[in-house]
């Protein structure tokens, strides 16, 4: 008998903060084959699960590029994640997955891509960043737009500030404010980041978001204006989910589950399904 | 099913406890049982007869396939030895007898979610696979019985493997699936005559039960619907407290949650409802369905809507048992027959 919600066993390799309420974790399967053998596309997500105190799902941060660990972004708000902050290296927990549908990497390629994000909307494009970086060749330009609260709250900062000098990626940080006086790169919200993009061909362009509620807007206004078609702005949205496998009734919307049909919709679907957003 | 395979067997009244003695010998026999002021459904225990002169139960028998907790996970032995394992537990063949009608298209509708092409529950296989169902024809169908709506009835056979209909002094048990047949085989042969009462009875139970016309055309209906402002008048008088939910035969959404005793625990699934505000609550703080008014749109457009739009079916039976225990008296009927006029 099968079981889906059994977890499997895996290890926390490393765990570090990356800004006041959010660490980095990377985790191991403990079964070796397990670990170099698993498969994910970027924007899926796992369900993280620790005995005695329950489950939550997680977006992976990291490639399938790079197999053996997987890395994810996670910011302490509730029950699961309390536990999970006060684990340590070398701790076990279980995980389940991946579920969704993920981005449709292999329709992308050839394109140009718009990386957009906000706040710990970095953590599951994360994953296509790196994906596309790993694989330059398969997709157009690259375009990474970052808008976090203040500097100290930008995620990856180092990891990005690398990309800035990198050629083959055109990467643009903001902060909306910056209280240090020093932060040497844009300020205002993302989507004054977009007067700084040209000679874009809209048709040869997907546009991948991921941010707090309140970015989506402006966001897509921007990308409607640059004549984007809809339905190559993808967008990777979230619910409060329990069992991942389209069955428990939580994440439902309408009549698509977004465990098992999203999280990535399309700003199509946004616009022609209710309680998307 | 054959005409083929038709077997019209009877039992007196007061044989019945030994018809369910011979029933036990393989089987475990859950029927309705008198609860304090209830009826509900329970394994029957040695010698005990099952309480037969009900309208309906005040639960259905849903949590014998879908349990309200069903352990998915446990946990054993000390902290770092967590071990995630099947839990199994070997289970006695069971006989459901005396369930009605509307509770079996129930159980038929919630097979569509649980085992489909796509996906297989192996538990609520399992749970199905193992249980026989002996239904009962209602003689008299209660005021809010409007089971007739969805190609269902008093009397409708679909989903049983043998028929139980109460002609006064004795009841009638048909075959209707050739284990069900085997199983009654040992029981006196019934004749034309009770089949002719058996008639009479259906023919006035038909008449009786309440029926909304065109049912069939609501789930198109609602596909405008989402921003109508019909939801608020409908959820004005709700409370919120989910008792059409957890009494619903086809409702199925369920929790996860932990539970531990020291260093051993469990993962449990736990029936959930969505009238509940948690139920949709981010760890954010964000609040996708906000207002009560959304949750009902929910519960009314996942039954008669989305259900319909995944699996061809519409997820209500009829039963009319969120009618009877709403404590405001919303009545899904009027809503539906709202729904129809707009």
């Amino acid at each position: 008998m099968s079981n889906p919600f059994s977890p499997e066993p895996a290890r926390i390799v490393r765990k570090y903060k990356l800004t006041k309420d959010v660490k980095f974790f990377q985790i191991r399967f403990i079964d070796k084959e397990r670990a170099l053998s698993f498969e994910y596309r970027p924007g899926q997500f796992m369900m993280f699960s620790i005995p005695g105190t329950g489950e939550a799902p997680f977006s992976i941060s990291s490639t399938p590029s790079r197999p053996g660990l997987l890395e994810f972004c996670i910011r302490k708000t509730g029950r699961l994640t309390e536990a999970l902050f006060r684990l340590k290296e070398n701790d076990e927990i279980g995980i389940r997955g991946p579920y969704g549908n993920g981005f449709p990497i292999i329709k992308m390629n050839g394109y140009h891509l718009f990386i957009i994000m906000g706040g710990l909307g970095a953590a599951p494009l994360r994953s296509l960043l790196l994906y596309t970086l790993d694989n330059r060749e398969l997709f157009g330009r690259l375009h990474l737009l970052y808008g976090a609260k203040r500097p100290k709250d930008m995620l990856f900062k180092t990891e990005f500030f690398e990309f800035i000098e990198r050629e083959d990626i055109e990467c643009l940080l903001t902060v909306d404010k910056d209280d240090t006086g020093k932060w040497p790169c844009y300020k205002g919200f993302v989507n004054s980041l977009f007067q700084r993009i040209e000679d874009i061909k809209p048709d040869n362009t997907y546009a991948c978001v991921c941010g707090p509620p309140v970015m989506y807007e402006s966001v897509l206004n921007e990308l409607v204006k640059l004549n984007i078609p809809k339905h190559q702005i993808l967008m990777t949205l979230e619910r409060r989910m329990k069992c991942g496998i389209g069955k428990c009734g939580h994440c439902a919307i309408e009549d698509i589950y977004t465990c098992i049909d999203g999280p990535i919709f399309t700003y199509w679907d946004v616009l022609h399904m209710k309680e998307l957003i | 099913m054959k005409d083929s395979l038709k077997n019209v067997k009877y039992i007196e009244k007061d044989k019945i406890l030994d018809f369910i003695k011979v029933l036990q010998k393989d089987y475990t026999v859950i029927a309705p049982k008198k609860v304090k002021d209830f009826v509900l459904f329970g394994e029957l225990k040695d010698n005990e007869e099952p309480y037969l002169d009900f309208l309906n139960s005040r639960q259905s028998p849903k949590e014998f396939y879908f349990p309200q907790t069903e352990t998915i996970v446990e946990y054993e032995g000390i902290i770092d030895k967590r071990v995630p394992k099947f839990s199994e537990n070997d289970m006695k063949k069971r006989i459901i007898f005396g369930i009605r009608p509307c509770d079996v298209k129930s159980t038929l509708i919630l097979d569509k979610l649980f085992v489909n092409e796509d996906y297989i529950d192996d538990y609520y296989k399992r749970l199905r696979d193992n249980t026989l169902i002996f239904s009962f024809g209602c003689n008299n169908p209660k005021t809010t019985c409007f089971c007739a709506s969805f190609e269902c009835g008093p009397f409708s056979e679909e989903g049983s493997d043998a028929f139980i209909t109460d002609i006064g002094d004795k009841f009638i048990i048909e075959g209707i699936t050739e284990q069900g047949n085997k199983i009654i085989d040992k029981l006196p042969d019934g004749d034309g005559g009770m089949l002719k009462k058996k008639k009479e009875i259906k023919k006035n139970s038909d008449n009786v039960v309440s029926c909304i016309e065109n049912i069939q055309k609501i789930p198109e209906k609602l596909r405008g619907m989402f921003e109508n402002p019909v939801w608020e008048e409908i959820s004005e008088r709700c409370l919120g407290c989910g008792v059409c939910t957890y009494l619903c035969p086809t409702c199925h959404c369920f929790d996860i949650q932990d539970e531990m005793i020291g260093e051993d625990g469990r993962r449990v699934k736990n029936w959930d409802s969505c009238m509940f505000p948690i139920f949709t609550l981010h760890g954010s703080g964000h609040q996708p369905r906000e207002f009560r008014f959304q949750r009902m749109r929910q519960r009314i457009m996942h039954k008669f809507n989305y259900y319909e739009e995944n699996f061809n079916i519409i997820a209500c039976s009829g039963c009319g048992r969120c009618v009877t225990e709403c404590p405001v008296n919303i009545d899904v009927r009027e809503i539906l027959e709202k729904i129809k006029k707009l």
